[in-house]
């Protein structure tokens, strides 16, 4: 195989890596545990949690025997090749699964300690604390306006200042307010894709989740959206829990801190990104992240 | 900066009392849902029950053997006589007659549709056909009587311009969207590589068409014509309106300039003159439960072959 | 085979398809081109002055001063006419010309009775007078004109005498005189083809109690009981048709014997050659436009107007608000029925045997057979289920409309659901993400988005429901009828008004542009509802493509 036709190797990853982004996966390296890190006090036991966990539709399993624990206030990125379960895992985690006929779950699969597959799990509170960002921009044919405030709306709110405030709030937290602000009422699905991402992630912050699920998020953007959601997502790591599908490597290596390798439906490696890259322990994970199959 | 605010955050299990309200909320909720839907279900059962409800004191005073086989209908005489064989032979006859029109043009043009045209023509020629499916029947039947029968009479000297084959070459144009439509999606539906292949062996169109495409969508096309003949058969203002309504079974056979009579016209011509209570009017349903117990049929034939030319798309 | 025989087999084969497809545009044009060709003629055509008096007299809808300056004027021309006739009629009305005779010796005798006159000479005034009618009715009865010279002379000869001066009787004279006058004129062996003729010109131009005329009753004539006849001719083109009935006479003659009649064209004025009539046959074509005025019209009202006598005048107001009624009522009933199966098909129902029986009973439901509809109408709805609400058992829009919406159920499904599938599975996941429970992202976003999609198989049902004929047969429609006032009268339509129109109704072949009219107003309607849903279905297409 010729050398060009190379996927980029993880150390060009790094090189490419903004330069605090590196003290940062030198400081992480450096400590030895992970947990040690020192996180705000709110933040201590894991807010995902993920024991035996097994998702099959019909009798094809999407995700077998996945055990992971997710902490607050970190990004968390699942990597792996396509049809690896990295998706169905992330979904699995609110429960969108469900609208698939025939799911099945085995284990247990918690967030802030509730099981998620209970029967008596509050659908509807689960999936406003556990907001997620899809692979294809979703603006709802509303407004921007209506887009963002759909959420708050759900729980209740009703008042104008109140949800224009919200509206403002998360536009901002998104780093969109001041490409829209001028015309909230124009329809969402006139903006740019980039945009309409950023604004998908601003609906999602919205109803103000503790956790942010994004399903290759950028996948359907050009390079300088992708730069901008790269960014927010920095931005937004030290307030939100986010978990991040993708199959750019050199994106995981940007945004995260730590690192789950998906192989068919298995977790094969998880820990932090940095090592991931590095050093994996399992030969699955270097030849994938060497680019040796995938 | 908008966080994830404690104070609003909100229990991720539900109580009981939540729990047994959102359980029964969905599943009434489903249920009137359900019954909603379940109306399809229930005017099919009542058509059927209704229809066959008002035949029965009609059969059971002059039963079915005598119905199905009598060629005379005198309802109105001293002695009525209900002979429904003329009737039924009449509706067969006028919607067979005008398939014979409707399939090789309506084949052709789905052929022409789906593999010879650009997508120019192509939506040039579709609402054509579209427009042909929404004039309504009365319409047709408007233009039969006074348009088409007296250029007929004049044409071809026949005796009357209301006659079998005014009826039936009405009904295949009214019959050509249905055939259209679903031989079209039968032949698309096969897909690029079957003609590709038929192609790079060096076959015409001709050939690729008559000896591949239609014959790998045959399910698909006699289910077109099913629909069509159900559609013929079913039809009855213009079968009333331009078959000249003459209780009698051509003779000879093939003579299509002689008037006949219909299943469907007879019911709506004499329900009128046919009072509450009498055997006349039970007859007429008798004639319904026939008609309903034709589509039933043909309807079932449909689906089979439509199911079929699913499966057989689905695999390949 | 040789390649040049295929080659030209698959020419002919691809000509052949395209052929068929001219052909469907061919039956398509050979259609609708009559219906608009003729039916427009319901709204745009030459008004004649009859038609504006017409609608003074029956909807109460002119420019008065302006008709009546008009009429006037048109009455003048027609004057000519009037004395035309009356002068040949002189010549050869024995009858009335008798009875006048008759008339006038009566009132001679009254008015000598009044006057004071002496005996004797009221006795022999009385019998010159008899003596008078006798003679005048001698010659009246007889086609020697030498006995009528005579007899004529005979009584003008006591035109000086003094008893007749200023008195009823030298209306004698002026009988006697006129009589000769057109007696010279004519053939008098054939006084009774004459008179046969006569009749049929006057039925042409004045009409007769059942047929309309060119010109309608003369003025001093008795009114007529119908509408239709108590005018000329509404419309240029009707006139012109008349008019060429007027010059020309019509007789079946049997060519060869055995064979079928065929129809033979005589100039009419032939039959009054050499006559005072003759003359009108070159009058009344010169100064027809005279006569009638006739103006282009633009008569919209067509679309609101009630009809008068089988829609002979008026327009289809009623079939029109009749069709809406039915429709909108039938909508009411099928638009949610249909949009909440549909989102249950999608939403919540799961593969199985309910699933297979929901899909087979629509699929039964869209197959059977529209007169069926109208049995199930009658039997269930108006002989079953009105009686046990308290209604009365008859036939009335809302068994219609009942009966209708049970017939386009499946459309109606069959289109929303189409509808809600196409709508991308992304929104719905977007709003479950958010927290929305599944019937919050129904109504929020599902539903919106599938909106138009849905408002396309509204229109197609709306369309279907408005054409329908068969089903409404015997559960609402009527052909004649006043205006209903609730949902439980039954109505006129448009659909069955255009069967009654063509089959039902011999009146109406008098006006074709009122049958033509009648039906393309339905097909107008529907093509423009169906116009409508594609565009709309385009639309939608597009923009779910675009996202």
């Amino acid at each position: 195989m010729p050398e060009k036709d190379k996927p980029m190797p993880a150390t060009a990853a790094y090189s490419q890596a903004t330069k605090s982004d590196i003290r940062m996966m030198v400081t992480l390296g450096s400590r030895s545990a992970p947990d040690s890190k020192s996180p705000p006090a709110a933040c201590v036991c894991p807010v995902i949690r993920s024991n035996g966990f097994s998702l099959y539709y019909g009798t094809k399993a999407g995700v077998r025997d996945i055990t992971m624990d997710i902490h607050p206030c970190t990004v968390t990125s699942i990597i792996g090749p396509s049809g690896c379960g990295k998706s169905t895992f992330l979904r699995s985690i609110n429960r969108m699964n469900d609208l698939i006929p025939h799911v099945r779950t085995e284990g247990l699969l918690e967030v802030d300690g509730q099981n998620v597959y209970d029967k008596r799990t509050n659908l509807v509170n689960l999936r406003q604390q556990v907001g997620m960002v899809f692979q294809k921009p979703n603006p709802f044919p509303k407004s921007i306006f209506d887009n963002i405030a759909y959420g708050p709306r759900l729980q209740g709110i009703r008042r104008k200042e109140e949800l224009h405030h919200i509206v403002e709030q998360s536009l901002k937290a998104a780093a969109i307010w001041d490409e829209v602000k001028d015309d909230l009422r124009k329809s969402a699905l006139a903006l740019s894709g980039g945009q309409q991402q950023r604004l998908c992630i601003a609906r999602a912050l919205a109803t103000r989740p503790r956790v942010l699920l994004m399903d290759e998020p950028c996948s359907a953007l050009d390079p300088i959206a992708t730069g901008r959601i790269e960014d927010l997502i920095g931005q937004l790591q030290s307030t939100y829990t986010i978990v991040i599908v993708t199959h750019n490597m050199q994106q995981a290596a940007r945004v995260s801190e730590r690192a789950a390798f998906f192989c068919l439906g298995e977790l094969i490696e998880y820990d932090r990104t940095e090592k991931i890259f590095s050093n994996p322990a399992k030969k699955q994970t270097e030849d994938y992240v060497t680019g040796r199959f995938g | 900066m908008l966080g994830p605010s404690a104070d609003r955050r909100r229990p991720l299990a539900l109580t009981p009392g939540e729990d047994l309200v959102g359980f029964i909320a969905s599943y009434l909720g489903r249920a009137v849902l359900f019954l909603i839907t379940a109306t399809s279900v229930l005017a099919v059962l009542l058509i059927l029950l209704f229809v066959i409800l008002r035949s029965t004191p009609f059969l059971r005073e002059f039963g079915v053997r005598e119905f199905l086989t009598s060629r005379v209908w005198r309802p109105t005489a001293d002695e009525p006589v209900f002979g429904a064989l003329t009737l039924i032979v009449g509706s067969l006859y006028v919607s067979i007659a005008a398939l014979l029109f409707a399939v090789p043009v309506g084949i052709l043009a789905a052929v022409f549709l789906s593999d010879i045209v650009s997508w120019k023509i192509r939506n040039v020629a579709k609402p054509v056909v579209e427009i042909l499916a929404a004039i309504p029947s009365v319409a047709y039947g408007f233009f039969a009587v006074l348009v088409l029968a007296p250029w007929m009479q004049r044409r071809f000297g026949f005796s009357t311009g209301t006659n079998a084959l005014n009826a039936s070459m009405i009904l295949a144009v009214m019959a050509l969207p249905t055939i259209i439509s679903v031989a079209e999606d039968a032949i698309s539906a096969l897909g690029r590589e079957l003609r590709e292949a038929s192609y790079s062996l060096g076959a015409t169109r001709l050939e690729t068409m008559v000896k591949v495409v239609i014959p790998a969508a045959h399910s698909g096309i006699i289910a077109a014509v099913v629909l069509g003949m159900m559609r013929a058969i079913g039809e009855t203002m213009v079968v009333w309106m331009a078959s000249g309504n003459a209780t009698q079974i051509p003779h000879p056979w093939w003579d299509l300039s002689q008037s006949i009579r219909t299943m469907t016209a007879t019911i709506a011509g004499e329900m009128g003159e046919a009072p509450e209570g009498m055997a006349h009017r039970s007859a007429l349903f008798a004639v319904g439960v026939v008609l309903l117990l034709m589509t039933f049929v043909l309807n079932i034939v449909s689906e089979y072959f439509l199911s079929r030319a699913k499966k057989a798309t689905g695999k390949s | 085979m040789n390649l040049g025989i295929r080659r030209t087999l698959d020419r002919v084969f691809t000509g052949l398809t395209g052929a068929s497809i001219v052909l469907l545009m061919l039956v398509l044009v050979a259609v609708l081109g009559p219906m608009i060709y003729r039916g427009s003629g319901a709204v745009l055509f030459g008004g004649t002055i009859e038609f504006r008096k017409m609608q003074r007299d029956l909807f109460n809808r002119a420019d008065r001063a302006a008709l009546e300056a008009e009429i006037a004027e048109a009455d003048r021309a027609r004057q000519v006419v009037y004395d035309m006739i009356d002068r040949f009629k002189k010549g050869i009305d024995i009858a009335t010309m008798s009875s006048e005779a008759r008339e006038i010796n009566r009132e001679y005798g009254r008015e000598l009775r009044y006057r004071d006159v002496a005996s004797e000479e009221y006795t022999e005034a009385r019998e010159v007078a008899r003596i008078i009618r006798d003679k005048l009715e001698e010659a009246f009865s007889s086609q020697d004109i030498a006995l009528i010279r005579a007899n004529v002379a005979e009584v003008l000869a006591q035109k000086d005498e003094a008893r007749f001066k200023g008195t009823v009787a030298e209306r004698f004279f002026s009988l006697a005189t006129d009589f000769l006058d057109a007696a010279e004129h004519i053939d008098l062996s054939h006084y009774h083809d004459y008179l046969v003729a006569l009749d049929e010109v006057e039925v042409i131009l004045f009409g007769s109690i059942e047929h309309p005329g060119l010109l309608g009753p003369r003025p001093n004539q008795s009114a007529r009981p119908l509408a239709m006849t108590s005018y000329g001719a509404t419309r240029w083109d009707r006139a012109q048709a008349l008019l060429d009935r007027l010059l020309w006479a019509e007789k079946w003659v049997e060519k060869e014997p055995g064979q079928p009649l065929v129809k033979a064209r005589s100039p009419r004025a032939a039959l009054f050659h050499d006559t005072a009539l003759e003359p009108l046959f070159a009058y009344v074509p010169e100064h027809l436009n005279e006569m009638l005025r006739p103006r282009f019209t633009v008569y919209w009202q067509f679309f609101i107007d009630d009809n008068f006598d089988s829609h002979y005048f008026g327009g289809v107001g009623p079939e029109i608000i009749g069709t809406l009624l039915i429709t909108v009522v039938g909508m009411l009933f099928v638009v949610p029925l249909g949009v909440i199966s549909a989102a249950y098909l999608v939403e919540c129902a799961s593969e199985g045997p309910i699933m297979r029986i929901l899909r087979m009973s629509i699929n039964t439901l869209a197959g059977v057979p529209s007169i069926v509809f109208g049995l199930f109408g009658l039997a269930f709805f108006v002989l079953f289920l009105f009686p046990k609400l308290g209604f009365e058992p008859k036939a009335c829009i809302l068994a219609a409309s009942l009966t209708l919406a049970v017939l386009t159920l499946p459309v109606m499904i069959r289109a929303s659901e189409e509808a809600i599938r196409t709508v991308p599975r992304s929104y719905k996941e977007g709003s479950l993400a958010l927290g929305a429970s599944r019937f919050r992202t129904f109504v929020t976003v599902t539903f919106p988005a599938a909106l138009p999609g849905i408002l396309t198989g509204v229109i197609l049902s709306l369309s279907r429901i408005a054409g329908e004929t068969a089903p409404i047969l015997f559960t609402g429609a009527v052909a004649m009828g006043p205006v209903p006032k609730s949902i439980f009268d039954p109505t006129r339509t448009l659909s069955y008004g255009s069967y009654d129109m063509a089959v039902g109704d011999r009146l109406a072949m008098m006006v074709p542009h009122n049958q033509y009219g009648m039906v393309l107003t339905l097909i107008v309607l529907i093509l423009v509802l169906n116009a409508v849903a594609i565009v709309l279905r385009s639309r939608v297409f597009k923009k779910l493509k675009g996202h």
